[in-house]
C-alpha cells in the first residue's frame, strides 16, 4: 500500500463532549491522513459514535477543534465530499427507492440529474435495478442496507466515515461492503470507520485510534503499533506431552499472562524474560513442541490490553 | 438554499402522491357541503306532524290549523275535543306516529294560554309559536271588530335588507352570510392548522424513529430541515385550499340555480353563499398562514421530542387544547364581536387565527387591531420558532424518553 499523504483529510484537536452526567469524549486529538482506511475502534459506549457526530456537525464540541479538508468547521460544510453513513440506519419507508436515493443525493449538494443517474448506476451494480420504482417497504432487510449503503457513496465522496459498518449486515452485504470500501481506498478516497470487531479491523485498517471511555489508548500505523508491541508474544503448540510446562508458565519471572489452551498457548513475557530460557525449560522438563514462535500480537489482544478485559465485555 | 428546496419538494411530492391526499382533496367539499345540509336540517327541524285538538267553540282551532299548515313546516290536523283524545294522542306520540299535539280551548284566545304536548318540545315550540300568535291576533282583531282585509294589509311582513357597512363600504352581504362566513371560517382555520401542524409532527417523528434524519442534519443545518418541512407542508395545505376553492364555487353556482332563498324556509337562511371579498381572502390566508407557521413549528417541536407515535399523541395535547379553545371560543364571539373577549382572543397569538377573521367576518374591525393582532403574531412566530427549532435540534438526536418540561428548558438553553 502506498504511503498516506502528509496532510491529514480530518484531524481533531482535544475535542471534548460532555452530556448531563458523563463525559463522552475527553479531549480527543487524531488525525486522518489523505487516501487511508482509518479505523476509530473501541469498545462499546467509548464515544466514537459521538465523535464521529462531532465531526459531521451534528453534536457541537464543547472544547477543541475539528478539522476537515483542511478547514476549521466540520464536515457539514463538505457534505458533498462526504458520505457518511450512521449506526442506526433508516429509509423513509414509504417512499419509492430511487426518489429517496436522489433526494438524499441533493440532501450532500448535488443536482437532481446527477443524483438519478449515479443512483441508477449503483442500483445497478448491486442488482437493485429492477427495484428501483418500488417503495422501500416492499425490499427485504439486506436489501434497504445496499440502498442505505448507495445513499452513503452516490455523490462520489472523497472521504468516507463509517460508524460501525458491518454491524446488522448479513455475510453477502458485509462482502459487498468490504469490497466497494477496497475498491473505494484503490480510487484514492480516504475510509474512516468505526467498529469493535478487532478481526475486521486489522483486515482493513492501515492507520487507527484506540478509545475507550472517550480518551484515545493509541493511535497510528496498524503496523507501528504492532511493532512496538511485538518480542513480548509467544505462541507455542504441544504435540501431545506438555512435560512441565504448566510450571514454567506459572513461574512469573518469565510469564507475566498466559492464555492457555492445553495443546495450544499464548503467553505475554515478563519484562526483561529470555524466550530462548523458555524453550529451554519447556524441552528439559519433558514437554514436545511442534511450534515455538514470537509473534507480533494480534490487534484484537493490543485491544484487550488496552482496554481491559471489563470495558470488551460491556 | 438548494437543499432546503429539496426539503420542500420531497414532503409536497410525497404528500400529494397519498390517497389520502386526495380523498381529503375531493372528500372535503362533499363533507362540509354535509355539514352545511345538515345545520339547514337541524334548523328547520324537519316537518312535524302535529294534531290540534280543538277544545273551542269558536273557529280558532280552525284558524290556527290553517295556520300551522301555511308555514310548510308543520303538517297539522284538526281533531275535537274529548274524552280520552289526550291519552289516545299521548300513545301515538309514544309510538313516535305524530310528533305532538297541541290543545287550545276558548280561554286561549284572551289569556293567550295553550299546551303543547310533544316528543320535542323545543323543535315544536319554535315551529308553532309564531303561527299561533298570528292567528290568534288576527282573531282577536276580527273580534275587535276589525275588516279581515285591513287585518291582512296591517300585518303585511317586513321585508329587511341587510347591509354589513364595512371597511367604509357598503356590501351586498346579509346578516346571515356574515354568520355563516365567519361561521366556516373558523371551522376551516381551525380543522387545517390542526391537520396539517399535526402532518408535520409525524413528518418528523418518521425522521427521528427511521434514524433518517441524522444523515439529513449532516448535511443541512436542523433548522433549515424544520423550516423546509414547514413550508413543504404548508404548500401542500395551500394547494388543498386552492381545490377546495375551485371546487367549491362549482358546488355553490351548481347549487344557487334551484335553491334560492325564499323556498328555503325560516331559519335555514341562515346559512347562505357568502360573498367572499378579496379582502377576506387576504386576511384568511394571511391568519391562515399565521396560525399555521405558529402551530407547526411547536407540533415540529412535540415531534421531536417523542419516540414514538403513542408518546406524540400524549406530548400534543396542549398544543391542540389550545387551538381547540380558540376554536370553542368561537361561538362566543360570534354573539358579540366586539366584547372584551373578543378584543383579547383576537390579540393572544395562539387563538388570533381563529378568532381575528371569524370578528374580522362577523362585524367591522377596527384597522389598527388587525395591524396590532398581527404584529403580535408575527412576533410570536419567530419567539416560537426559535424555542421550538432548539428543542428540535437537540429532541431529534434523542432517543429513550420523552423530556420534562425542566430538561426542555435545559435544551433551548445549550447552545
Amino acid at each position: 500500500m502506498t504511503s498516506p499523504s502528509p496532510t491529514p483529510i480530518l484531524t481533531l484537536d482535544r475535542v471534548s463532549k460532555h452530556f448531563a452526567g458523563h463525559t463522552a469524549v475527553d479531549e480527543l486529538s487524531l488525525s486522518v491522513p489523505r487516501g487511508v482506511i482509518y479505523g476509530l475502534l473501541g469498545p462499546n459506549g467509548a464515544g466514537k459514535t459521538t465523535t464521529i457526530r462531532m465531526i459531521m456537525n451534528i453534536l457541537e464540541p464543547d472544547g477543541g477543534a475539528v478539522e476537515v479538508f483542511g478547514e476549521p468547521d466540520g464536515g457539514r460544510a463538505h457534505s458533498e465530499r462526504i458520505g457518511y453513513l450512521p449506526e442506526e440506519r433508516g429509509l423513509y419507508r414509504k417512499m419509492r427507492v430511487l426518489d429517496v436515493l436522489v433526494f438524499l443525493g441533493e440532501m450532500k449538494g448535488i443536482d437532481r440529474r446527477r443524483a438519478r443517474q449515479q443512483a441508477e448506476g449503483w442500483l445497478e451494480r448491486l442488482g437493485l435495478g429492477q427495484w428501483r420504482l418500488r417503495r422501500v417497504d416492499d425490499l427485504s432487510k439486506g436489501m434497504q442496507q445496499k440502498v442505505q449503503f448507495i445513499s452513503t457513496v452516490l455523490h462520489d465522496p472523497d472521504l468516507l466515515i463509517l460508524d460501525e459498518p458491518f454491524s446488522g449486515l448479513d455475510p453477502v452485504n458485509a462482502q459487498v461492503m468490504k469490497d466497494t470500501v477496497l475498491e473505494l481506498r484503490s480510487r484514492g478516497k480516504t475510509i474512516l470507520f468505526s467498529t469493535h470487531i478487532m478481526e475486521q479491523a486489522e483486515k482493513l485498517c492501515e492507520q487507527l485510534c484506540i478509545i475507550a471511555r472517550g480518551r484515545k489508548l493509541v493511535d497510528g500505523a496498524l503496523s507501528d503499533i504492532k511493532r512496538t508491541r511485538s518480542g513480548h508474544h509467544l505462541v507455542i503448540g504441544f504435540d501431545g506431552s506438555l512435560g512441565g510446562a504448566a510450571q514454567v508458565f506459572a513461574d512469573k519471572e518469565l510469564v507475566s499472562k498466559v492464555d492457555n489452551y492445553g495443546q495450544y498457548a499464548e503467553l505475554e513475557l515478563a519484562a526483561g524474560a529470555d524466550p530462548q530460557q523458555i524453550l529451554q525449560r519447556l524441552v528439559t522438563s519433558g514437554a514436545r513442541l511442534s511450534k515455538f514462535e514470537l509473534q507480533e500480537p494480534s490487534l484484537n489482544k493490543i485491544f484487550i490490553d488496552l482496554v481491559g478485559p471489563e470495558a470488551v465485555r460491556a | 438554499m438548494h437543499k432546503i428546496w429539496a426539503v420542500i419538494r420531497r414532503e409536497f411530492v410525497e404528500r400529494i402522491r397519498t390517497r389520502w391526499f386526495w380523498i381529503g382533496a375531493l372528500l372535503g367539499p362533499l363533507l362540509f357541503g354535509v355539514i352545511l345540509f345538515l345545520s339547514m336540517q337541524l334548523g328547520q327541524g324537519g316537518v312535524q306532524t302535529i294534531v290540534v285538538v280543538d277544545g273551542t267553540t269558536t273557529p280558532v282551532g280552525e284558524r290556527i290549523t290553517q295556520q300551522l299548515d301555511r308555514t310548510g313546516s308543520v303538517r297539522a290536523v284538526r281533531i275535537p275535543a274529548g274524552s280520552g283524545v289526550i291519552d289516545s294522542l299521548t300513545t301515538e306520540v309514544r309510538a313516535k306516529r305524530l310528533d305532538g299535539f297541541l290543545v287550545v280551548t276558548d280561554a286561549t284566545i284572551d289569556s293567550g294560554n295553550a299546551e303543547y304536548r310533544g316528543s320535542n318540545v323545543f323543535a315544536g315550540k319554535t315551529a308553532l309559536q309564531h303561527p299561533v300568535e298570528e292567528a290568534l291576533t288576527a282573531v282577536r282583531l276580527e273580534r275587535a271588530g276589525v275588516d279581515p282585509r285591513v287585518v291582512a294589509r296591517a300585518r303585511m311582513p317586513v321585508r329587511l335588507e341587510t347591509q354589513k357597512i364595512s371597511r367604509g363600504e357598503t356590501t351586498q352581504e346579509s346578516a346571515e352570510q356574515s354568520f355563516s362566513l365567519a361561521y366556516f371560517m373558523g371551522i376551516i382555520l381551525y380543522t387545517a392548522i390542526l391537520l396539517y401542524g399535526i402532518n408535520v409532527m409525524s413528518s418528523v417523528l418518521e425522521e427521528k424513529t427511521t434514524h433518517i434524519v441524522e444523515v439529513l442534519v449532516s448535511s443541512l443545518r436542523p433548522f433549515e430541515l424544520m423550516l423546509g418541512k414547514v413550508l413543504g407542508v404548508g404548500a401542500v395545505s395551500i394547494f388543498q385550499f386552492l381545490i377546495w376553492g375551485v371546487a367549491g364555487r362549482f358546488l355553490l353556482t351548481r347549487r344557487a340555480g334551484p335553491l334560492t332563498p325564499s323556498e328555503v324556509g325560516g331559519s335555514a337562511e341562515v346559512f347562505q353563499v357568502p360573498h367572499v371579498s378579496g379582502a377576506t381572502f387576504a386576511l384568511f390566508i394571511a391568519y391562515f398562514l399565521g396560525g399555521f407557521l405558529l402551530y407547526s413549528a411547536m407540533f415540529a417541536a412535540v415531534g421531536a421530542m417523542s419516540s414514538t407515535e403513542q408518546e406524540a399523541r400524549q406530548a400534543q395535547q396542549p398544543v391542540a387544547w389550545m387551538l381547540v379553545l380558540s376554536f370553542v371560543s368561537m361561538f362566543a364571539l360570534l354573539n358579540d364581536p366586539n366584547s372584551a373577549l373578543a378584543v383579547t382572543l383576537s390579540l393572544v397569538p395562539f387563538s388570533a387565527p381563529i378568532a381575528m377573521p371569524v370578528r374580522w367576518a362577523a362585524g367591522s374591525l377596527p384597522g389598527y387591531e388587525i395591524g396590532l393582532s398581527l404584529g403580535i403574531l408575527v412576533m410570536s412566530i419567530v419567539g416560537v420558532t426559535w424555542i421550538a427549532a432548539r428543542i428540535y435540534r437537540v429532541g431529534i438526536l434523542m432517543t429513550g424518553k420523552r423530556p420534562n418540561l425542566r430538561e426542555l428548558v435545559r435544551w433551548v438553553r445549550t447552545v
